[in-house]
Parts: structure tokens; C-alpha cells; sequence
């Protein structure tokens, strides 16, 4: 059984018909080809794929369609788009936190979320906030003073 | 202005496009009538394969197997040795084991046909550890005595030193399976393209693919055209794995006529891929009067799984760093490769080297404990020196800088202070290791196996574009080449392009593994930079190419293993400082440091992000990632809710320094660095935790289960 | 056609369904849409009817009534561990869950129904004994937690009823010392090895009035024996040493002798001996790490 669900995506209305168990991870990759969501475990455990839920960071791959009527998704695609998504992607690229990248959307919009909550945050604080998003190549030391960096940058941003 | 050096910072060229999502990844493709696949497999670890029973498939649905490979290819996938199997036939070898590939357009009903089918076997008795296997138990199923391998090299006369001794210390260490969670899954593609096949691979070495599969199809290796998609970490998990997803693919699109996707979930990439060798090293070491150390007889044994594939190799770099970076008198170091019935054992960071560095640094802070010495007294007595002789009785042609590299960790770690304050036994503890890396192929592999080319071309437009086999997998090669040839032509990063290979139209530099890549082929692109450098102002577009020169007057036998094992190391010094908390037994990294010789790094950013991350994966090795197995059913650790990887909360941040030491024949000076960075960190985790507790600790990993076992 | 996923607008309607259909609810969708999976592009399958109840606003609440704090089963995680309202150990047990992305989805509701050994919230829920409300479409009813959950992914909840809410009585007197550790397989986003949740009260005379302690991931269900801890309780701070080893003997029979018993037992052994050995100094913070 489909159904027709509604929500804002990257700040677009956008309507789609389809089972409400289907996973909100597939159908962002399948179904509106934003792949900058990755999938690592399918088990919530690597934060790959991490998106903001009416602003809240989320792994898609434990979400059903159903629960996302009427909500607000933004993914990587939208959040590059923004001020904020622009500074902390040039800070990791400054910093040197990109190596394999898999795991890295994901760490950009965990440091969205946790910049939106705690502007300045301390390094167990940042440590902390990407704590769900495992990575497997750079130690974490590098993501870590990259999302220093942008928090300095972002001046004002969050 | 003064040309800044080499290893000032860039930005990655692939920064921008992975952290802003862009960059697509195997899963990330499609093609139009793109089929999908999902392997059947051994259910069971040892045994005969009586019967499978399929559901009828629908329209479009396909199970293809060996019966599949036509007439004149052969079912084996050529890696190192020939003995893989790219399907079982009759009998398996262990769980997991390719019987087949169900290929069809709908994943879910691909699903729903892999539930239904059912395989019955005559099952045998496996043999599962070292032990049963070297016992041969269930009766031996490689060779006589399920030995894929068995050598020993000798430097000295090891039989007069032991009979000499005036104490023989013996020790045993073990060490587990590691998983290499590559945060991107195994996946790869193949779509027949005219009479052509191309095949798209998470992979490190396209070229090892094509060579791999082509003779399932009995076709020359230009009919299969292997281009590399960006890869979400390898750490050697895809060295020689992919072929085993391209192989049954090739066979499927060969008769099926379409592209074909396979990608593993997780919980496959976890329970049926390659690991890290699992290791059992045994000494008899023999010490004089006053405790000096004369001679190490040395016991390897790897756990090579059910296929042989390139644990030869992995043995024999093992072997060859079983003395660390120590000049031991005398030794004699035997290595085997077992076969068992476990998932084959593969190419994993380090290649071999980290278990015997783990096991020869953790004996000798046993003997230090013995002796009632500090650790690090110990050690400096017998550090290598530039001239000295190898274990293989060769010599080290380089400026050792050990005593550089621990000036620099006893100054950041306070190491000496701290020694004195946390006594045995009080909770809190430091430790220290030592480490190297030979670098490249071990031997004359690089001249007479690899033979290695670059090319390099000059467009009309400008722009010069590297072509060559060797992958960026995240460790910053395209940076760190892109900067060689940017800065041999004296010209603008910006200006140099390095798209992934494609095996149609790139040099066969080699595999990317070994830490040779900068080394090796970053010093051939150099010297067709120079070569581009005298034509430069040619106005059509044209290529340059060079290839691997040997460096003059460096033995080596390959069938005694005697000689120049490596022209030059990279070094490492590795400081972790633990608190064991008293009411649980969990250990709380409190510190790390290290500082490494890489030669010369090219990028200083992109070295600090190997030095953090191999170090962080080598501490997971020691104190987590632990991988059971169960003698039925295989790994027991298979999800990453199960399979524990460090988080950012585990480890602090840490302290590197490097120490340069230019290396002659690498580019700008530098040397390999990728797997050195691993080799080390485990054996200063294990030695400070010892400390903290006051016991001997001789096997990893170490969680705080064992950890109260070991109390108890 | 049989409907296989409702989303009913309201309660009212979840408990319709659920009556008629028996429905399984999905809330965070955790634990059932990961132990469901079937891999990429393959939408999870459940073998009974399913029901979301994600956006159900009359679960999504925390209040305080009587001096009783009711937590509503759809509040996150995350919910809980900010709230002020909710006792210490039990937003400490909270904020240790997963990381911060589970948080926002996982909520009590689930980890209670889930059952788990190796669930995190019912241990200091159920120290500080808390009870369920179940609701049906034609009523509901109230039973302790320690009751309704019944052992490893079992419970009382039957088949037309959701629990609507966890209600946590207030002590007789404010506890003076409580204590919560989460061992778990790493330092985050960790699923507990062992959990522990204890509090103790401490008169002015230095008499200890309560004194309650439970663990989690140590045997089927949450282990805690009132019958242990009252033998220790109306005892004098000065005489807890000499009644220690005793008591720390009759603790360990509650825990069951599983898998790794012998870590389990001796950490949970060594914190109630820190903790009660920290009790018996009477130090002036309330919160004892
Ligand atoms: C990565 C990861 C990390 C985790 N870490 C932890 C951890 O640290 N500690 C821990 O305890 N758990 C952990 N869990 C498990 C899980 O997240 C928790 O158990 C969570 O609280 C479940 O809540 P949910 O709403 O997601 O449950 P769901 O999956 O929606 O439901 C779970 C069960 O409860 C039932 N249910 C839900 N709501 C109701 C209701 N109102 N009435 C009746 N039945 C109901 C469902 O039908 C189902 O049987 C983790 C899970 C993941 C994936
Ligand atoms: S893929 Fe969703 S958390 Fe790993
Ligand atoms: S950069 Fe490779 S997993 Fe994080």
C-alpha cells in the first residue's frame, strides 16, 4: 500500500507517493537522486546518513516515510546551498578533514547541528557532538579543529 | 618570493567535492537497464555441496555459478596465487565462500529469492585456529599439513647462542582478526560494452582486477576495462577483495548482456570479506648474565583462512620486521601461513608488519618487566644504526633518527617524569613503542614484478593530466602527486588534473599498496615531469612517460630471502599514556604522541591526517575491535553495532612531529608513510596498560572484560 | 486489500487501530526498523500489521502533577535528558544513550516496550519505582515497570493497548546521594555492557532511611531486590563498613550468572562498594561520580 506524503525538502514543498515504511534514506537517494546521503551500516550506528529534521540531526535509515509527513528535511544538497553549510565545508577543507569523504556529509551536517545549538563550542563539546558519526580514516583530530575553525569563521552565523 | 617547500599545506583537490556531498561513489551510479546483484553463499565452513534448491525465478531473475563460465575460462581468480575460487563448485572452503550470484532488476524481490534458496551440503569437521589447523584437524585440505607456506631466515648462529645463553625468556602473543570498515561498503559494477566488458570497482588497484578476472572469459586483459570509482577507504580491504565481486559480475554480464550492480550491506562487508591476518609469534629469547639480549629464535604463524591469496607476501613482511627495529645479534625467524576454514586473510595497513612489531615490542617490555628495567632502557640498547645488518643480513642504507624521533615524544609526553610518578600497578601507566616500515615491495619486486610506469600529458588546452594506475582511496594521493608534477613544471596546482584511472588509458604504475605510491611512482612522475618540462612549450599535446629505476647495488635473493629486504624504512616513535579506571577496568587514553620519519612529507596536512588516523586504527586494534568467531557460523562481530570502531570520544587528540630525513631516490625526499603510521600505536597502548595494572599482557585486543580475567 | 501501515492522525485513532487490527506501534522506529531491515532500496518488512505514532502530539509531553512527574512514551530521548523536570539518573541514563541523532528519534516508549536487557532507561525508572499507564480504547491501567516488563522483548502490553505513560513517584524524602554508570562498549554511542543506577538517603543522624540500587545488562530483566536493599537500610552510616561484604554477597545472587558474569558481577561489586563507601562520608554533593 502507498500513500502520498508531503514535506519540505531543502526548503521545496515536494509530494511523493510510496509505502510509508520505505526507508526516508532510499528515497532521498532513489527517488530524488540527493546521493550526497551515504550509507554505511543501514543500522543507525555510522551517521552517514545524517540529515536535519525540522532542524534536529537524524539518521535516515531508521526512519520511515510515514513519520516524515509535514516535516522539514535538509540534506547536504540543501545545506551546502547556505551560509552556514558553505562555512563549514570550506573549513573542512581548509582544515584537511575530507580524506575518503565518505563518512563527511554526514560530520557537516552533525556540525551544523551541534553549531546551531552551541555556537562555541569546547572541544569535548565537539567531540561529543560527532560522536554518531564514525569515521574511519581520519582519527577525528583534523574534523575536529575544522569544525573549530568554522565556528570561528561562522562569527555570528549560528 | 622564495618558492615555498613542498610540504606546505593545499587544500585536497577532492576536499570541495566530497565534504559538499557532490562526489559520487560506486552506489551513487546507474545506468539504464541496470541490473542488481546479491551473492549466494557457504553457509557452512567446511564441506560438500549436495544440492541447490531454487525457487523458480521470475522473468528477468537469474542465478548464475560456475556452470556459467565458458568454454576455455577458468574458475580461479588470479590474485598473488591462483587459488581462489570465483565460485565454489563441489566442496567449500568456509563460510561464506561465492556459490553464486542472483542477479535481477528489483532489489526487494531479489530479497525475498535469496530467502527461498536453500543449499545442503555433506559437512566435515572444520579447523578454525591455529592450532586446529596446523593439527590439521578434520584432516588437511591444503597440502599435506594445510601449510601454505613455511620458510625461515638466519642471520647468525642462533642454535650456539640458545646453547650458550645464560637465560632463555619464552613468550607467546596473540593477535586477533581486524575488520577494515572502510566506511564505503565493497561494490563494483560491470557492464558489457561492444565486445567489451568495463568494469567499475571501490577498488585500489584496477589493474589487479582486470589481470584477476579476465581469464574467467579467457579474454586478454584489454577486453576488460577496469575504472576505479572514488573510493571510501580501502586500508587494503580493497586490494584484492574486489575481484571477488568483479569475477562472479563478469561472469553474470557475459551472459546476461547488461550492467550489473553489486554492493554489500554492511553486515556482508562485515561477515564475508577479507581480514587482517590473525597472528600467533613465540620467542625463545637468550640473555647473558646481565641481561643482554644475544639472539631471538622467533615462531611465526599467521591464520591465512581458506585461501591462500597474498598471505605469502603478508608472511614474509612479517617475518622481516619480526625484530623490530632492533639489531638482535643473532636470530632465526620461521614463518607459516596456515590454512583454516575461515574467510581468507588478506592485505590489511601494515601488511603483516603489525603483528610481529606488536608481538616483538610487547616481549621485550616482558623481558624489561623481568629484569625490573624500564622498557625504553631496554630497547635503546639495540636500535638499529644506520650500516647495520638487517635481519635478512642485509644493511640499512639510511640515517637512523630514532634517538631524534624520541627526544621529540619524551619532550611532549613528559615520559620520563611520568615513569617515575605512576608506579607499577597504580592505575595509570605510559608506554612507549618503536616501529618501522619497510618501504615498497619487499625485495626486487619493484623491478622485477611491478615494473612500474607513469604517463603524463600535456593538453592543448593547458592542463596536464596524470595518467596512471595508482588510487586515491583517501589517503591524499591525488594531492600528493598533483603537487609533485605541479611542482617539477613550476607550474599552478590548479593546472594539473588526476582523474580516477581507467585501465584503457593509463600507465600500469602498480598497485596502489606497500606505501610505495609517493615513494615509487611519485618519483616516476617526477621524472616525466622533466621529461614534459624540457617540451613545454611544444604547442600540440603530447605525453611523457618514465619508469621505475632500482636504485644501484642492493642484493636480494628471493628464494633464500637473503639480502636487502628494503631500500629504506620509515621510522616511528609512539608514546600513550592510559588511566585504568579502578571500579570498572575501563582504559582512558589520557595522552598520545609520536613522531615519525617519512623522509620528506608533500603535504604536511594530508601526513598529520595518516599519522591521526593510523594511529587512532591501530589503538582500536589493541584496545576494541574485537572479532570472534564462531566455528559454525564465522565471524560473530559483523555490524557496527557489534564490530566496535573508535568513535571521536574514545581517543584524545594528539600529538605528531616528524623528524625529515630525505630520502635520495623519492620525490622532494620522501618516503612511504601510509601503513607505518599503524604499526606502532597498539604496542604503546598495550605496554602503558600493562604498566597501569602490573601484569603481562599477551594477547589483543583488550577489553575491559579480558582486562578483569587478567586481574582476577 | 489488508492495510500493512496505518498512520492514524490522533490516540483516539491509534487506539482504534490497535483494537481492531492490532497494530504494532512504530515510534522512533530504532529498534523495528533496524531489526526489519532488508537492506538498500528494500523497503523494511514486518510480520504483523504496523502503525506510526511518531507524530502523536498527546505522547509527546513531560509534566509534573502531585509530585509526580509523568514522561508521556513518545518523549525522545533527547526530550528527557533536557527536561528539568525528570530525576537525575534517569536524564543521565537518557543523555548516554546512542548518540545525539538516535536521541532525537529514540524514545521512552520504545525502550520500555522493546524490553531489552540491555535497555538503558528502565533501570533507573524502575529504581525509582515507576509506573506504567497502559491505555485501550476502552480504558486503562497502571502497573509498576518492574512488573510489566516480564524478561528479555516481553511484556505485560496487550493487544489492544499502548502505554501512554511513565509515571516516576517522588521519595518520601529527597534522596541525598545518587549514583548512575553506563559501561558500555566504548566511551559513546554505545549499547551498555552494564548500567547501574543507585540512591541512598541519609537523615541527619547519619542513618541511612533509603537506599535502592539497580542493574541493567546484567540478566534478563532489571535486577533489584527491595529484600537486600532493606538490609542495609535504618543502619547507620558508621556501621555500613562491617554490614559491606555481607550485603555486597546478597546483591550478588540477584544478578544472574549469564554471559560474562564474572565482569559483571565484580564491577557491579566494586561501584556499590564506592558509592556506599562515599555514602558513609557524607560528603556534600548529592551526586557521587
Ligand atoms: C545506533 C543505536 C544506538 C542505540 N543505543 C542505545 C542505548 O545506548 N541504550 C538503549 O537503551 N538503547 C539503545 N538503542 C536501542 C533503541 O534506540 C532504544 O531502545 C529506543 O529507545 C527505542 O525507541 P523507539 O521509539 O525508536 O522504538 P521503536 O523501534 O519505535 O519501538 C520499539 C518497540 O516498542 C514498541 N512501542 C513503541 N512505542 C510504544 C508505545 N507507546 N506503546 C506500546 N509499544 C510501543 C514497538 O512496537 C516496538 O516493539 C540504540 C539503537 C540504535 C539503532
Ligand atoms: S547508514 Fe544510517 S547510520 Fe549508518
Ligand atoms: S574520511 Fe573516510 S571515513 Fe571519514
Amino acid at each position: 500500500m502507498t500513500r502520498d506524503i508531503q514535506f519540505v525538502l531543502n526548503g521545496k514543498d515536494v509530494a511523493i507517493t510510496c509505502d510509508p515504511l520505505k526507508r526516508l534514506l532510499d528515497v532521498l537517494r532513489d527517488d530524488f537522486g540527493l546521493f550526497g546521503t551515504k550509507e554505511a551500516c543501514g543500522e543507525g550506528e555510522c551517521g552517514a546518513c545524517s540529515v536535519l529534521k525540522d532542524s534536529k540531526i537524524i539518521t535516515t535509515c531508521m526512519v520511515p516515510m510515514g513519520s516524515v509527513q509535514g516535516c522539514e528535511i535538509m540534506t547536504i544538497e540543501g545545506l551546502r546551498e547556505t551560509a552556514r553549510g558553505k562555512c563549514i565545508i570550506e573549513a573542512f577543507a581548509d582544515g584537511g578533514a575530507v580524506q575518503c569523504g565518505f563518512c563527511i556529509p554526514g560530520m557537516v551536517i552533525a556540525a551544523e547541528s551541534l553549531l546551531a545549538s552551541n555556537p562555541e563550542p569546547s572541544e569535548e563539546d565537539i567531540r561529543l557532538g560527532i560522536s554518531g558519526n564514525l569515521c574511519r580514516c581520519t582519527g577525528y583530530d583534523l574534523i575536529v579543529e575544522s569544525i573549530r575553525l568554522a565556528a570561528k569563521r561562522g562569527n555570528g552565523l549560528w | 618570493m622564495a618558492k615555498k617547500p613542498i610540504g606546505t599545506p593545499m587544500r585536497r583537490t577532492d576536499a570541495l567535492t566530497k565534504a559538499s556531498g557532490a562526489e559520487k561513489y560506486l552506489s551513487d551510479m546507474h545506468f539504464d537497464g541496470m541490473l542488481y546483484a546479491r551473492m549466494v553463499r557457504s553457509g557452512i565452513p567446511r564441506g560438500t555441496i549436495t544440492d541447490i534448491s531454487l525457487p523458480p525465478l521470475p522473468d528477468g531473475y537469474r542465478f548464475i555459478t560456475y556452470k556459467d563460465i565458458p568454454a576455455g575460462g577458468n574458475n580461479e581468480l588470479v590474485m598473488i596465487k591462483k587459488d581462489y575460487r570465483c565460485f565454489a563448485e563441489k566442496d567449500v572452503r568456509y563460510v561464506g565462500e561465492t556459490i553464486g550470484l542472483l542477479v535481477g532488476p528489483d532489489r526487494s524481490v531479489l530479497v525475498d529469492l535469496l530467502e527461498q534458496i536453500s543449499v545442503s551440503y555433506e559437512e566435515q569437521v572444520p579447523a578454525v585456529t591455529i592450532d586446529e589447523g596446523l593439527a590439521c584437524k578434520g584432516g588437511a585440505f591444503v597440502g599435506e599439513n594445510n601449510l601454505f607456506c613455511d620458510f625461515t631466515i638466519h642471520k647468525g648462529d642462533i642454535d650456539a647462542v640458545l646453547a650458550d645463553a645464560h637465560r632463555i625468556f619464552e613468550d607467546e602473543i596473540i593477535t586477533g582478526w581486524q575488520e577494515h570498515v572502510h566506511l564505503e561498503t565493497n561494490a563494483a559494477l560491470v557492464m558489457p560494452d561492444g565486445d567489451k566488458f568495463v568494469v567499475y570497482a571501490s577498488a585500489q588497484c584496477p589493474f589487479y582486477v582486470r589481470k584477476s578476472i579476465a581469464g574467467l572469459l579467457n579474454r586478454p586483459y584489454e577486453d576488460i576495462v577496469v575504472r576505479q570509482t572514488t573510493t571510501g577507504g580501502a586500508f587494503g580491504g580493497k586490494e584484492h577483495f574486489p575481484d571477488v565481486l568483479a569475477g562472479p559480475l563478469l561472469v553474470a554480464a557475459n551472459v546476461i548482456k547488461k550492467p550489473i550492480q553489486l554492493v554489500f550491506d554492511r553486515h556482508e562487508d562485515g561477515a564475508y570479506s577479507v581480514k587482517r591476518h590473525p597472528s600467533r609469534t613465540r620467542f625463545k629469547t637468550a640473555l647473558d648474565e646481565q641481561g643482554n639480549i644475544l639472539g631471538m629464535d622467533i615462531d611465526v604463524v599467521y591464520n591465512a583462512g581458506g585461501y591462500e591469496s597474498c598471505s605469502y607476501v603478508v608472511l614474509q613482511r612479517g617475518v622481516f620486521h619480526a625484530t623490530g627495529v632492533y639489531n638482535i645479534p643473532a636470530s632465526r625467524v620461521r614463518g607459516r601461513a596456515v590454512a583454516t576454514n575461515t574467510f581468507p586473510s588478506d592485505a590489511f595497513r601494515g601488511f603483516g608488519a603489525p603483528q610481529t612489531l606488536f608481538a616483538v615490542e610487547t616481549h621485550l617490555c616482558h623481558i624489561a618487566a623481568a629484569l625490573g628495567v624500564d622498557p625504553l632502557a631496554l630497547k635503546s640498547k639495540y636500535f638499529l644504526r644506520q650500516g647495520d645488518p638487517t635481519v635478512t643480513n642485509g644493511h640499512v642504507f639510511e640515517k637512523v633518527v630514532i634517538p631524534e624521533m624520541l627526544d621529540q615524544v619524551l619532550q611532549a609526553s613528559g615520559y620520563k617524569q611520568k615513569v617515575a610518578e605512576y608506579k607499577r600497578g597504580s592505575g595509570k601507566g605510559i608506554g612507549i613503542s618503536f616501529y618501522n616500515h619497510g618501504g615498497a615491495f619487499t625485495g626486487n619486486g619493484e623491478q622485477m614484478i611491478i615494473k612500474a610506469k607513469a604517463r603524463l600529458h600535456k593538453r592543448a588546452d593547458g592542463f596536464v593530466e596524470i595518467l596512471v594506475g595508482s588510487t586515491e582511496m583517501g589517503q591524499g594521493l591525488q594531492t600528493a602527486f598533483t603537487k609533485i608534477v605541479a611542482d617539477t613544471l613550476g607550474i599552478d596546482e590548479d593546472k594539473v588534473l588526476y582523474p580516477n584511472p581507467d585501465t584503457a588509458n593509463v600507465a600500469d604504475s602498480g598497485p596502489t599498496v606497500a606505501s610505495r605510491s609517493t615513494m615509487i611512482v611519485g618519483k616516476i612522475l617526477e621524472g616525466a615531469a622533466l621529461k614534459m618540462k624540457e617540451r613545454w612549450n611544444e604547442s600540440e599535446d603530447f605525453f611523457t612517460e618514465d619508469e621505475y629505476k632500482h636504485p644501484e647495488g642492493h642484493p636480494w635473493d628471493q628464494v633464500t630471502f637473503q639480502g636487502d629486504a628494503y631500500i629504506a624504512y620509515g621510522w616511528g616513535v609512539c608514546a600513550v599514556e592510559v588511566e585504568v579506571d579502578p571500579l570498572t577496568f575501563e582504559v582512558v587514553t589520557k595522552g598520545i604522541w609520536s613522531s615519525h620519519d617519512i623522509g620528506v612529507p608533500i603535504d604536511e596536512l594530508v601526513v598529520h591526517g595518516q599519522i591521526n588516523g593510523g594511529i587512532i586504527q591501530s589503538l582500536g586494534y589493541a584496545a576494541m575491535e574485537k572479532l570472534d568467531f564462531h566455528p559454525k557460523k564465522g565471524f560473530k562481530q559483523v555490524g557496527l553495532s557489534d564490530y566496535i570502531i573508535p568513535t571521536s570520544m574514545d581517543f584524545p587528540s594528539q600529538g605528531a612531529s616528524l623528524v625529515h630525513n630525505p630520502y635520495p631516490y623519492g620525490p622532494s625526499g620522501a618516503k612511504g608513510m601510509g601503513e607505518l603510521v599503524f604499526n606502532g600505536a597498539s604496542a604503546a597502548f598495550i605496554d602503558a596498560v600493562s604498566r597501569a595494572v602490573d601484569k603481562d599482557i599477551r594477547a589483543i585486543p583488550i577489553p575491559p572484560e579480558t582486562l578483569t580475567e587478567l586481574m582476577a | 486489500m489488508v492495510e500493512t501501515c496505518y498512520i492514524p492522525k490522533d490516540l483516539a485513532e491509534a487506539l482504534r487501530i490497535r483494537k481492531e487490527t492490532g497494530a504494532h506501534p512504530i515510534a522512533g522506529g530504532t529498534d523495528l526498523m533496524v531489526s526489519h531491515r532488508r537492506g538498500t532500496g528494500v523497503v523494511p518488512k514486518f510480520p504483523w500489521p504496523v502503525m506510526i505514532i511518531t507524530q502523536l502530539k498527546e505522547l509527546q509531553k513531560i509534566e509534573e502533577e502531585d509530585g509526580e512527574v509523568s514522561i508521556y512514551a513518545g518523549s525522545t530521548c533527547h526530550e528527557i535528558e533536557v527536561a528539568e523536570l525528570v530525576p537525575y539518573q534517569v536524564r543521565k541514563a537518557a543523555s548516554l544513550m546512542g548518540a545525539q541523532s538516535l536521541r532525537n528519534l529514540a524514545t521512552i516508549g520504545g525502550n520500555i516496550c522493546n524490553a531489552s536487557p540491555k535497555g538503558d532507561l528502565p533501570v533507573p525508572l524502575i529504581m525509582l519505582d515507576a509506573r506504567v499507564e497502559l491505555v485501550s480504547a476502552t480504558g486503562k491501567r497502571q502497573m509498576l515497570l518492574d512488573e510489566f516488563i516480564d524478561g528479555p522483548k516481553r511484556t505485560k502490553l496487550q493487544d489492544d493497548e499502548l502505554l501512554a505513560r511513565i509515571i516516576i513517584p517522588q521519595p518520601k524524602a529527597p534522596f541525598t546521594y545518587l549514583w548512575y554508570r553506563k559501561i558500555g562498549t566504548r566511551r559513546a554511542n554505545a549499547i551498555s555492557k552494564l548500567s547501574m543506577s543507585a540512591a541512598a538517603t541519609v537523615d541527619t543522624h547519619g542513618i541511612i532511611v533509603d537506599f535502592r540500587s539497580a542493574n541493567g545488562a546484567s540478566g534478563p530483566k532489571v535486577a533489584r531486590s527491595r529484600a537486600v536493599e532493606e538490609t542495609i537500610i535504618g543502619l547507620s552510616v558508621d556501621r555500613l563498613a562491617e554490614r559491606l561484604p555481607a550485603f555486597l554477597d546478597a546483591y550478588d545472587v540477584i544478578l544472574s550468572p549469564q554471559a560474562m558474569p564474572q565482569y559483571r558481577r565484580s564491577s557491579t561489586r566494586r561501584m556499590l562498594e564506592f558509592f556506599l563507601s562515599e555514602v558513609s562520608k557524607r560528603p556534600d554533593t548529592t551526586i557521587i561520580e
